[in-house]
């Protein structure tokens, strides 16, 4: 088994939630922001397994990241879905362009 | 005699009384336009008939040893009483002697009303509307009289107060019509006030609401109740001068009985048209005329009368409330008999004749004598369902060639129509005779029955023996002697003004048109009921001869007028045939021992029948006089010679007028009052207040709204930020629990808790140096001592914050200084605790309430000296 | 740290510069196809730490779910969309904007080491496992027990999600611009049908 303490996963996944947060704010690539949304429920499913490492004597945060993979596939299944029929009305993904609603 | 025949416990078949009307109302109310005038009729007869038969069916079964047929449907509710008893409310339906007789009298003559207005109506485009409430009518009605307890009755009672509000505006194209229909609806509301509290005080007090539960239990009601002063309003509450005034020395107390029967006899008037809310009957005459005869004479405004001698148990127990209604019941028929003596509209002449025997009716269950009350319920029933089914004949006759309201009901407008309505003629007059009281018709056997009882009996509160709390109330000796005189002079009154409505319609010459023989109708085919045509007045109206109305219109008042002449004999006591008598005893056996016999009256009966002939005589002979033979001369002189009176009276005493000043005009002005405070403060300032932040608060926020997901999710990142720093930073709360502050000196400080979190005391006697777990530290102060204490608090992340805490006792007052060091020094003497010296041997009585002072009420002055 | 193996380290350091490394490819990439990679990358990173953290379910069912659908279909995606939508100007943001999201990278992550810096004292010996932690078996016994409502519920989830996913990616034909657009929606009928076809699949494989 490892040696590795729990923290150290946990400043892993505290930086890679970031860099998907950055990714989110600062990109306009709707599939880029998917990917970014992505990352984020992976930097947070990470932590939840760093904690049922110190908590083991059961399964709570693994079953939790499990049901998290699932509710993760279906919104990129969605979430895909969506882009096409966005790509189909506006012929782009530039998030800037989903503005149908404002005028 | 069908006594065994059905379960008693289970008498289903009163779902086919109850139900027939209700499926006729159904049917005819949603499919009545399409299935067309004769399938309406057909359904609205049947539908009556065979409630009827049921009913004979019904009659025949209640045993006569006054048991009751009952039937319980389902549990409707349940409500808890005042020891939190559950008491239970079924739909539950039983019928005894009285309930019996009335069912034969709401379907029978109901029958005969809807084959008479089968043929009255006939023109009417609302034909299948008109048949719809009338079957709906019924059907609540009968509800009401099965019903076993008081819910029950009460959702008959609101059905037939809406059936009469939507029949009284039935031709609510017309703005007077629809006015009336809401004057009785808002009239009865206030009556129906009544009964609601009623129903509240007799779950309290009896626990039960059925009307036997309420008999078993009914000497809980002889319970003394303080009705003023109100609540703990006492003389030390109020301004001196008012609290002399309005606090009597001794509280005003009743018992609950006279509470109960009181609400309960607000209701009946309501609905059965008593002063003060008989206003609205005379107006309800608005409606179509076999509306009139069915609900506005025969069935629904005797259901107060009905209520009284169902609940007569509880007004038994209470004399002034027994009084209360007799002389409601007597000023009554003397009011309306006198505003009924100069009324040209014959319709209204029969709506005032209706109130004043209403009256009469209350009379008899006000003075103890059920049976004879309920019996003029049954008589009235028959003769005034067929003066007012006459009166719809000669309107129907008149309407040939006056098409307007006010004019074809018109009496002056009449006259000789005995001539042209033979059948119509006679029936009516049999009918005036049983209202005037002429011997050995109906009339008269119920009418004399209640004027003996009037004169003879006595109510006595004979339980309150049992309760010897409070004095119950004693009618005075000359009480019954007032009623009878007083119902001596309403009878003659309705003998004049019933024989002048005879006289005036069917004798002397035909005052409506000139009639012209074969004259045909220049404009044929024309609506019968358009009121609004124009008739050029200048030039005599021309007109066929008056017609005798068809034989489904003709056929109800002959049954009516035989019953008028001969139902008497079925409660005849004086000659000693009264089988309906005797079939009702049982059900008013409870009035034993309240009612007397009083001292004097014994064997006067045959000489106190006098009077009430005498009444008749005289009444009859006077209108015989004026209308007959001096064809309403004197009444002209009459008028002219004491004009303010005539008006006064012919304008109904204008108690409308003061009605409508008084309490209408109060509520009016409350209501611009609130209209006011609603547009101006409500709407002017609240609303408009509200709007305009809202508009700020929208304006502000949709520059936020850039429809950009990333400002979104920026804004989500920021809250998840702060969500995150708080985690991380420590947090320094102390609370400081001081209760023994006073007393000890001691004060017991607690550092919130959090994860990770390690503690350092400052400014204790022993300061720490290290940090420890020690979350909770207990300081203990000297008096006047002030102390400053200090927690430092370190997470796991290293990071530390402090609070500081400035604590302070206060300086004892310099009596007590001796005693407190803060170490359990005992009382005597604690502050906040006040002992005054008792002194040896007796006390004045005004000062022992100053040694029972609570611990405490003194303590402001203790208070102050500390400071 | 002294207790922390050799070998151990290097595991995990490994692991953390893939999932490092592939987090702000997928971010920083101006072609979508290398983001996906980078997304790739960072999720077998992470599969490598939930081996070191004893969930080797999981770890399956990450490469399995993650790297086998979730990323594919991210691909079958940009492949659709084509080139032109895939390689817009501007896609990865402009100068100020590189430079902020390395600056915000920065600052977190010298945060949180700092974090971990001060709390060095405090860190918890790792407790011993209990036998068939993170196996097949012992994830699936609290599964199929404690949370069967859960586990159930979100079979239904991924029903309605395959449903929805099929349902809008197949548009119905209501063009909210049909105003503007009216020609771009009616000419390539056929081709769109094959489209949507594509779509059902790649949305039932997601689910």
């Amino acid at each position: 088994m490892s040696t590795v303490p729990v923290e150290y996963f946990l400043i892993v996944a505290a930086v890679l939630f970031v860099v998907g947060a950055v990714g989110f704010l600062l990109r306009r690539n709707l599939l880029v922001l998917l990917m970014s949304i992505e990352l984020m429920l992976n930097s947070v499913n990470l932590t939840l397994v760093a904690y049922n490492r110190l908590h083991a004597a059961n399964h709570a945060g693994q079953n939790l990241a499990f049901f998290v993979i699932a509710v993760a596939a279906a919104e990129a299944a969605v979430g895909l879905a969506i882009v096409l029929a966005f790509f189909r009305v506006r012929k782009t993904i530039h998030s800037d362009e989903a503005n149908l609603l404002k005028n | 005699m069908l006594g065994n025949q059905f379960d008693t416990k289970d008498f289903a078949l009163l779902a086919v009384v109850l139900l027939l009307p209700a499926i006729g109302a159904f049917v005819n109310g949603v499919f009545g336009k399409r299935l067309g005038k004769e399938a309406v009729r057909l359904m609205a007869l049947t539908a009556i008939g065979g409630a009827f038969l049921a009913s004979v069916v019904t009659f025949l079964s209640v045993p006569h040893d006054g048991g009751r047929l009952s039937w319980t449907v389902w549990r409707w509710m349940s409500v808890t009483g005042q020891s939190g008893n559950s008491v239970p409310i079924d739909v539950k339906f039983s019928v005894d002697a009285m309930t019996a007789t009335m069912m034969l009298v709401v379907t029978g003559v109901g029958f005969l009303i809807h084959l008479y207005a089968s043929e009255y109506m006939k023109k009417d485009p609302g034909y299948h509307r008109f048949f719809c409430y009338l079957n709906l009518f019924c059907f609540a009605m009968l509800l009401l009289i099965t019903g076993d307890n008081l819910p029950v009755l009460f959702v008959g009672w609101e059905g037939v107060g809406m059936c009469s509000y939507l029949l009284i505006g039935f031709w609510f194209d017309d703005e007077k019509n629809a006015r009336a229909g809401k004057k009785a609806f808002i009239v009865n509301r206030i009556g129906d006030f009544g009964l609601i509290l009623a129903m509240a005080l007799l779950v309290y007090y009896c626990g039960s609401l059925t009307w036997e539960g309420i008999d078993n239990s009914k000497l809980s009601l002889l319970a003394p109740v303080k009705i003023w002063p109100i609540g703990n309003l006492s003389k030390e509450t109020l301004p001196v001068f008012l609290g002399n005034i309005i606090i009597p020395d001794k509280p005003v107390q009743v018992y609950a009985a006279t509470l109960v029967a009181l609400a309960l006899f607000l209701g009946c008037a309501g609905k059965s048209a008593q002063v003060p809310l008989y206003i609205w009957l005379p107006d309800a005459m608005a409606g179509p005329t076999p509306v009139s005869a069915l609900i506005h004479a025969a069935t629904m405004v005797t259901a107060g009368v009905y209520l009284v001698a169902r609940l007569h148990f509880v007004f038994l127990l209470s004399p002034a409330a027994m009084a209360v209604v007799a002389v409601i019941g007597v000023v009554t028929a003397l009011l309306a008999a006198s505003i009924g003596l100069f009324q040209h509209d014959l319709k209204k002449v029969l709506a005032y004749s209706t109130v004043s025997q209403l009256g009469f009716m209350f009379i008899g269950v006000g003075v103890g004598a059920f049976a004879a009350g309920f019996f003029h319920v049954f008589t009235h029933a028959f003769f005034k369902a067929c003066l007012f089914l006459g009166a719809g004949s000669v309107i129907h006759a008149m309407h040939a060639r006056i098409h307007d309201t006010d004019r074809s009901q018109d009496m002056r407008n009449m006259g000789g129509l005995k001539r042209f309505m033979p059948i119509t003629r006679w029936t009516f007059f049999a009918s005036c005779c049983a209202i005037a009281g002429f011997p050995l018709t109906a009339g008269f056997w119920s009418k004399d029955e209640i004027l003996w009882s009037a004169f003879s009996n006595n109510v006595v509160n004979s339980k309150a023996a049992a309760t010897p709390r409070m004095a119950p109330y004693e009618w005075p000796p000359w009480l019954g002697q007032a009623i009878y005189w007083g119902a001596i002079l309403a009878a003659t009154m309705t003998a004049f003004y019933m024989f002048r409505a005879y006289f005036m319609t069917f004798h002397g010459n035909f005052r409506g048109w000139s009639i012209v023989r074969g004259w045909t109708d220049p404009h044929a085919g024309h609506d019968h009921h358009d009121h609004h045509e124009e008739h050029d007045t200048s030039k005599p109206l021309e007109g066929p001869e008056p017609h005798e109305s068809p034989a489904p219109m003709t056929a109800p008042l002959v049954v009516l007028a035989a019953f008028a002449l001969f139902a008497g004999f079925l409660n005849a006591h004086p000659i000693h045939i009264a089988p309906l008598g005797h079939f009702l005893e049982p059900v008013f056996k409870g009035a034993e021992g309240f009612v007397s016999e009083r001292e004097g009256a014994k064997g006067l009966m045959w000489v106190m029948m006098a009077p009430g002939f005498a009444a008749f005589l005289v009444g009859t002979a006077a209108a015989m006089y004026v209308y007959l033979n001096r064809a309403g001369q004197p009444e002209k002189v009459f008028a002219e010679k004491a004009g303010g009176l005539y008006r006064l009276i012919y304008d109904k005493w204008r108690i409308d007028e003061l009605y409508d000043a008084t309490v209408v005009g109060m509520v009016d002005a409350l209501a611009d009052i609130f209209t006011m405070a609603d547009k101006w403060f409500i709407d002017g300032v609240l609303a408009r207040l509200t709007a305009m932040l809202t508009a700020l608060a929208g304006t502000l926020l949709r520059t936020l709204q850039t429809g950009r997901i990333q400002v979104y999710a920026a804004v989500m990142l920021l809250g998840l930020g702060g969500v995150g720093w708080f985690m991380v930073y420590p947090h320094a709360d102390v609370t400081a629990d001081d209760t023994s502050l006073r007393s000890t000196g001691e004060v017991k400080l607690a550092a919130a808790p959090g994860y990770g979190y390690t503690f350092r005391w400052e400014g204790l006697t022993g300061t720490d140096s290290q940090l420890t777990e020690r979350s909770a530290v207990t300081v203990r102060l000297q008096p006047g001592e002030k102390k400053n204490v200090t927690v430092f608090v370190k997470n796991a992340f290293q990071l530390e914050t402090s609070h500081t805490v400035a604590l302070e006792r206060p300086g004892l007052p310099p009596g007590a200084k001796a005693q407190s060091d803060g170490k359990g020094a005992a009382p005597p003497n604690v502050p906040g605790m006040v002992r005054p010296d008792i002194p040896t041997g007796e006390i004045p009585a005004d000062d022992i309430h100053k040694l029972l002072l609570p611990r405490g009420a003194d303590q402001g002055n203790n208070k102050g000296a500390e400071k | 740290m002294s207790g922390i193996g050799t070998f151990d380290l290097l595991f995990f350091g490994l692991t953390t510069l893939l999932v490092l490394l592939g987090g702000i490819g997928t971010v920083a990439a101006k072609n979508p196809i290398r983001g996906a990679m980078g997304l790739l990358t960072a999720i077998v990173g992470i599969a490598g730490m939930y081996l070191q953290l004893a969930a080797e379910f999981l770890a399956a069912i990450q490469i399995i779910v993650y790297a086998g659908a979730v990323v594919v279909l991210f691909l079958f995606v940009i492949m659709l969309l084509g080139p032109q939508a895939t390689t817009s100007a501007g896609a990865a943001g402009t100068k100020v904007s590189r430079y902020f999201g390395a600056g915000v990278l920065l600052v977190t992550s010298v945060g949180a080491m700092s974090l971990l810096w001060r709390t060095r004292t405090e860190i918890a010996a790792l407790p011993k496992l209990p036998p068939g932690h993170g196996t097949i078996e012992g994830i699936g016994r609290e599964l199929f027990t404690t949370h069967i409502v859960p586990f159930e519920l979100s079979g239904a989830l991924l029903l309605v999600a395959v449903v929805g996913a099929v349902a809008v990616a197949r548009g119905k034909q209501i063009d909210p611009t049909s105003a503007v657009k009216v020609a771009v929606a009616k000419k390539p009928t056929k081709q769109a049908s094959g489209e949507a076809e594509a779509h059902t699949a790649h949305a039932k494989e997601a689910g």
